[in-house]
């Protein structure tokens, strides 16, 4: 079962792919921002601003990091 | 030691059985100025499995949220226990202020996508014999406002809609628009009470039924990411929002 129940319309959805992404949509974009430190590096390559105290992504972001370990692992 | 942040509640005395944290960390209860905050030892590679940990944060939130109404963290919040004392002490007000908004909410989430009508790009203006730079500016800065004017609008006629098919539900809205989005048009935030989430789901899906030209996706509840920042101050800090 997902995280969350979903009303869908028109085109066809992938029900997984969804449920990821509007997860990580949250998990990543929103939410109550205390100071720290952080850093994302996926392969050798920083994808995520650090600095400021503030985590800056996106869902394309998120997708691509995604990816990239899809394609690596 | 670092501490992983996932969650700020109230009234929140002992732990049931959460899930494992993020990099499989045990997770743990602080309280601190009456607060308080689910936390774990962070190890330091917490972004290392970016997805599995994604899920674990969202899972402990989840966990909170099914007790009381929390302010979910953002992921990646890594502090120091003297940074999180020094947050938790000068913005224990904002904080509580924002849990008392929260309070008995959950967040619904709309997306919407489809065709785009009525483009800004389409204002006139778009196509035009060359001028000199002085021309252009003007030009240009007039589009631009014009194009935040339409967006003021489409915000607003949406954020009617809404209202109108659901009454008394809405507790709080943040209505982003997508203008550089290929296909997405808005994504619509809501704040509605616990109770209230079947009748949200009912009534948005009858509301569905009469925008045949868009489509439409709902999600939740969801512990209330969208209305846990305190947005006013974090602004006037950093000058974003």
């Amino acid at each position: 079962m997902s995280d969350f129940d979903q009303i869908l319309v028109g085109e066809e959805w992938e029900n997984t792919d969804l449920s990821l992404l509007e997860t990580l949509d949250h998990v990543l974009n929103r939410g109550l921002v205390i100071a720290g430190e952080i850093t994302i590096s996926v392969a050798d390559v920083d994808l995520i601003f650090v600095g400021l105290n503030v985590m800056v992504s996106s869902v394309e972001t998120a997708n691509e990091v995604l990816r990239r370990r899809e394609a690596t692992e | 030691m670092k501490l992983y942040v996932y969650c700020l509640a109230e009234g929140v005395d002992s732990l049931p059985l959460f899930p494992r944290g993020v990099s499989g960390a045990r997770v743990r209860l602080v309280k601190l100025e009456g607060l308080s905050l689910v936390v774990s030892a962070c190890t330091g590679d917490v972004f290392h499995q970016f997805r599995k940990n994604g899920l674990a944060h969202n899972a402990v939130v989840r966990t909170v949220f099914k007790q009381t109404t929390p302010l979910p963290c953002r992921y990646g919040m890594i502090v120091t226990d003297k940074q999180l004392r020094n947050y938790i002490s000068t913005h224990k007000q904002a904080l509580r202020d924002n849990l008392a908004h929260v309070r008995g909410g959950a967040e619904m989430t709309l997306r919407i996508s489809g065709p785009r009508l009525n483009d800004p790009a389409a204002l006139p203006g778009g196509q035009r014999k060359p001028v000199g730079p002085g021309t252009k500016f003007l030009l240009d800065k007039r589009k631009e406002i014009r194009g935040e004017e339409w967006l003021s609008a489409q915000k607003a006629e949406l954020s009617a809609w809404l209202d109108e098919k659901l009454p008394g539900l809405i507790r709080d809205e943040k209505i982003n628009l997508a203008p550089q989005e290929r296909a997405l048009l808005a994504r619509v935030d809501h704040l509605v009470d616990r109770s209230s989430v079947e009748q949200y789901r009912e009534k948005m899906g009858a509301a569905i039924q009469e925008r045949p030209e868009v489509r439409f996706m709902v999600s939740g509840p969801w512990p209330p990411y969208s209305f846990a920042n305190i947005e006013l101050e974090f602004s006037r800090q950093f000058g974003v929002s």
